[in-house]
């Protein structure tokens, strides 16, 4: 068995090595995309089955960010609404014999954490401006400015260290089981490990709307007083 | 534990890549489908709510039209059973105006006929009293009916004012009876004629049948009746003084 901290490059492309990760990652993305692309090629007014069930997605998704937020979820649904499907899908993705998830890997959830960190700053100055997202970490007086860019990088990595360490573990722990044991024991710890993968797909999902919303609360407050007087 | 830079760069490259493709054909439809839905929805209630606010308005209407035929009815239906009532009492005094006007007639009729009737029946009974006392006057004796149609005479020339009395003795006086006189009734009727009147006037005799019974005394002035004739036709006067005209 390998380490699971270590990837291995299944071949090169220039010098960027392509890792069993990445072809892993493309295939959901053609999944998702392409199963999106068919879906929502003949939407109607009278929903179909499949149409509303689909609907019933983006509406749960609305609800959340709404509740979460308390913000009108339009801007936010397609990060918000791609991630949890992305992690949702990788995480489960460990049903398919042979295929490791990529949120197993250190990388991906740390492109997954990346992508949340440069999402709060972009939704922060969106809402306040620059100059109103850097005065958010003067909240609530100058001197919380260190503690706040410490606490906007260290959370980054507790997104990180939370994904990885739950969907790793699981994998790593189906993988010594499955080696002791034979074929049908691991069976009830992939349920769970179904299970864990749709929660911390969630709580990937709602952390990163917490983070956003924090971002988008502070910087819309003090900064738009201040674009206000000329 | 090594993190592979080029990995971590790919993989963010990646999820950006299915971020922008899940935003293109997944979320930015189903959320445009959602809302054009809601907007037709909303375009429906409110053309329903236009719709159901026209029927309300229609409705009024109608209520409204209603209430003016009810009141149309009312007003036709009032106005009917007033001229009826008009054209009742109309008929009604007209009515009774005719049957007053008949009930009138018929009295004045019956008035006629009961007069007519009570003159035939006065005629035929004064024709009868004549028969009677015709039949009557041939039973009885003639001396004294003679002695008591004088008496009467006598009383009723003795009643005359005395002027009159007194001008008897140069015009004289006929006497006129219903059948011949004899001699000693004719001197009868002279003495006490003359006592009666104070006088002695001169004396002429004439027979009348139509005088039935009695005597009749001719004055210059004055007619004096004692007799059947003239006692009939005095009844016979009263009874048609008593016929209402």
């Amino acid at each position: 068995m390998t380490s699971p901290l270590e990837s291995i490059a299944l071949f090169h492309i220039g010098p960027v090595p392509v890792t069993a990760a990445v072809l892993v990652t493309w295939a959901i993305m053609a999944l998702l995309a392409l199963g999106g692309f068919l879906l929502t090629r003949r939407l109607a007014l009278r929903p179909s089955r499949m149409q509303a069930l689909l609907e019933t997605v983006v509406e749960t998704v609305d609800s959340q960010i709404s509740e979460t937020m308390r913000v009108p979820p339009a801007p936010y649904r397609p990060f918000i609404g791609t991630l949890f499907l992305f992690i949702l899908t990788a995480n489960w993705a460990s049903l398919v014999p042979g295929v490791e998830p990529p949120t197993a890997k250190l990388e991906t959830d740390a492109a997954l954490a990346l992508l949340v960190f440069l999402a709060v700053i972009v939704f922060g100055v969106r809402a306040g401006g620059l100059r109103g997202y850097l005065s958010s970490f003067a909240t609530p007086n100058p001197i919380m400015i260190p503690l706040n860019l410490i606490e906007n990088v260290t959370r980054t990595f507790s997104l990180l260290v939370r994904l990885f360490g739950n969907v790793m573990s699981g994998v790593f722990v189906i993988g010594i089981v499955l080696s002791l044991a034979g074929l049908l024991v691991p069976i009830p710890l992939m349920a769970l490990d179904l299970l864990t993968g749709a929660v911390q797909a969630y709580i990937f999902a709602v952390l990163a709307m917490v983070f956003i919303a924090e971002a988008v609360g502070e910087a819309g407050h003090h900064p738009s007083q201040q674009r206000k007087d000329p | 534990m090594t993190i592979d830079w080029w990995t971590l760069g790919l993989q963010a490259v990646n999820i950006t890549v299915l971020i922008w493709l899940m935003a293109r054909f997944f979320w930015r439809p189903l959320a445009a489908i959602i809302e054009a839905r809601q907007t037709a929805a909303a375009t429906i209630l409110t053309e329903a709510e236009a719709r159901r606010a026209e029927a309300a308005a229609e409705a009024a209407k109608i209520a409204e039209a209603r209430a003016g035929i009810a009141a149309e009815r009312d007003a036709i239906l009032t106005a009917a059973r007033r001229q009826a009532e008009d054209e009742g009492r109309r008929l009604r005094e007209a009515a009774a105006k005719e049957i007053a006007a008949s009930t009138a007639a018929a009295r004045d009729q019956i008035e006629k006929e009961a007069i007519a009737a009570r003159g035939t029946w006065a005629t035929q009974a004064g024709q009868l009293a004549l028969g009677i006392a015709g039949r009557l006057t041939g039973r009885l004796a003639p001396g004294p009916l003679f002695q008591s149609f004088l008496t009467g005479l006598a009383d009723a020339a003795t009643a005359l004012p005395p002027d009159i009395r007194a001008g008897t003795a140069e015009a004289g006086i006929e006497i006129v009876s219903a059948s011949p006189l004899d001699d000693a009734a004719k001197e009868a009727c002279r003495v006490k004629l003359s006592d009666a009147l104070g006088a002695a006037p001169g004396f002429s005799f004439r027979v009348e049948p139509a005088l039935i019974a009695g005597l009749e005394a001719h004055g210059p002035h004055f007619i004096i009746s004692n007799n059947w004739r003239a006692d009939l036709a005095r009844i016979e006067a009263e009874l048609n003084h008593d016929r209402p005209t």
